[in-house]
């Protein structure tokens, strides 16, 4: 029999804000001492009430209306019961009744085509603290720096069906909550975490199998051998009666490269969740919303457009480009300065990723000024400054923010010179000293030229017009 | 309200019943749970969801981070801490 997956994914994504969804402790505590980013209300003492931060509320909304959700106007907050060290009040305040977004639709590609993926909602919540188990043997050490940080959970709907689409469903969502600029979305920083719930039916069927959801995978690749793994175990219990499948939270092992069952039965009602007294509705008003919804960046797919409309750009250029929010903005800098969307793109997805890659940076760590990469791309395409140089001061710019390409162009000697006679001399020696060069040229052997331009260019340190150096040596070998 | 139930209920609660706190709390919940249904012979299906008893919505507070409170104050309370955590019973085998 053929058998289908069925997946819908839970996604937590921490928001990029600078204090804590709840209180005025720090949201950024990574490296910091334990329990150095703390107050009475994230620690969860008696009688502490939550203040909501209004960014939470902002990108929260911004995160829903860039997954085509409907935006809930009145929006509340909830108490998830939950005993556990990480929460100190021993409940997690979320949402559940009315959360800020429902009701959404992505869009995502594959090898297979286009498809529509189902938002069921967006909530915000707070996120857990730190348990730490090996300090010592008898105790379990608690920090609550990471506790109260704001996170949003995008639930989908169960609207996936392989490995390949769910990669592609979390790059969109990536793209687009970056593009936003509400969060970093990084799996291996852990600000953004997946939840997978699977079943398995005959293909065809429309009644769902028995649901398990599966938490701890650290990276996309993970997350896709999780799925075929469990994909695998599904169909093998329904083939061959190898055990019985039921409704459980598994545990994903990435070293032993199989899921273990954690929790027995897990349903909502267990939570027993309700309105948390202690948070008023948030009612979100027509200009609240207004500001929110004229603050949307321009969508990736729109960009795209432009770029290949109105800009001339080729279609491959632009799908890679708008790959990151990071990468379109310099793109869209250097282009104003030096006029060229072209060489522009080339020197991004060229020289930039060059330098990324050997770094072993993602494009959305990209952080160079657009306007000096602008001004640098024009020294080089009008002859000013060599390739060769023109990348060395690329690499430099990587290092430091505040090079303005000319002057540190000047300071370093990466102008090219425009003194023939210094060139002619150059030419000479290297005419002199390589006569073998010099006579498989004339006899034909065209390329032979590249050995004494080599020669040059590296006497002149680059700072020689390409063109000019040519004429120079073809001049005098023919004078010869 | 039947045992199972009750008993899933202590479970979540993390509480332990005595027999005479169970048969006490099964008369209890089904008492509940009678004044619960008599709201379902009311039509609602025309009215709005209410949010809250009352008319009021939540402040908010701007995005700035403070610091206001010191570790060692608030721990002061703890049974027990070490090198800034706080420490509870074992949670993992």
């Amino acid at each position: 029999m053929k058998y289908e997956t069925v997946i819908g994914l839970e996604v937590h994504v921490e928001l990029a804000t600078k204090s804590k969804i709840f209180c005025s402790c720090s949201a950024h505590s990574y490296g910091a001492d334990p329990n150095s980013h703390v107050c009475p209300a994230c620690c969860g003492m008696p009688g502490m009430l939550p203040v909501v931060n209004k960014r939470v509320v902002d990108y929260g909304m911004k995160a829903g209306m860039m997954l085509n959700c409907h935006i809930n106007r009145t929006t509340t907050f909830d108490k998830k019961s939950y005993y556990y060290p990480d929460l100190p009040a021993a409940y997690q305040t979320t949402q559940w009744f009315a959360p800020v977004a429902v009701n959404g639709l992505v869009e995502i590609e594959t090898s297979k085509g286009k498809k529509s993926v189902r938002i069921k909602q967006i909530h915000m919540e707070e996120d857990a603290g730190k348990l730490v188990h090996d300090i010592r043997e008898d105790t379990t050490h608690v920090d609550f720096n990471r506790t109260s940080v704001p996170l949003i959970e995008i639930v989908s709907q169960p609207d996936l069906s392989s490995a390949e689409e769910v990669e592609a469903y979390l790059d969109r969502l990536k793209n687009l909550l970056r593009f936003a600029k509400v969060a970093e979305c990084e799996m291996a920083h852990g600000t953004m975490r997946c939840d997978v719930n699977l079943s398995v039916r005959p293909e065809g069927s429309d009644k769902l199998g028995v649901r398990t959801e599966m938490k701890n995978m650290n990276s996309i690749e993970a997350i896709k051998r999780a799925i075929e793994y469990e994909t695998a175990r599904h169909i093998d219990a329904l083939e061959h009666n190898t055990e019985v499948l039921v409704q459980e939270t598994r545990r994903w092992d990435d070293i032993k490269g199989k899921s273990f069952a954690m929790r027995s039965k897990e349903t909502a009602g267990d939570y027993r969740y309700f309105p948390d007294p202690n948070v008023m509705p948030v009612v979100i008003d027509d200009e609240w919303f207004d500001a929110i919804q004229s603050s949307l960046p321009e969508f990736p797919e729109v960009k795209r457009e432009r770029y290949i409309n109105e800009i001339g750009l080729s279609e491959y250029d632009a799908d890679q480009l708008v790959k990151s929010i990071a990468i379109c903005e310099c793109f869209e800098d250097a282009y104003a300065v030096c006029g060229s969307a072209k060489d522009s793109a080339n020197w991004l997805l060229s020289e930039c990723m060059n330098i990324l890659n050997a770094r072993q940076m993602t494009y959305d760590m990209l952080d160079i000024d657009g306007k000096a990469l602008g001004k640098l791309i024009k020294l080089v395409s009008d002859g000013k400054v060599g390739r060769a140089n023109g990348k060395k001061i690329l690499a430099d710019m990587f290092d430091n923010r505040d090079i303005e390409p000319e002057s540190y162009a000047k300071e370093n000697g990466y102008i090219v010179s425009n003194d023939t006679s210094l060139i002619e001399k150059v030419a000479k020696e290297a005419i002199a000293s390589n006569p073998r060069a010099v006579n498989d040229f004339k006899s034909g052997k065209e390329k032979a030229i590249m050995a004494l331009f080599g020669a040059c260019m590296k006497q002149l340190k680059g700072n020689c017009d390409p063109n000019t150096l040519k004429e120079i040596l073809v001049d005098q070998i023919n004078k010869i | 309200m039947d045992k199972e139930t009750l008993r899933r209920l202590e479970l979540l609660n993390q509480l332990r019943l005595t027999e005479e706190e169970k048969a006490s709390f099964m008369k209890f919940f089904d008492e509940r749970y009678e004044d619960a249904c008599s709201l379902d012979s009311i039509d609602t299906s025309a009215v709005e969801r209410m949010v809250h008893v009352m008319p009021v919505m939540t402040v908010v507070r701007e995005d700035v981070v403070k610091q206001n409170f010191a570790r060692e104050d608030l721990q002061k309370s703890a049974p027990e801490t070490d090198e800034g955590y706080w420490c509870v019973p074992r949670v993992v085998e």
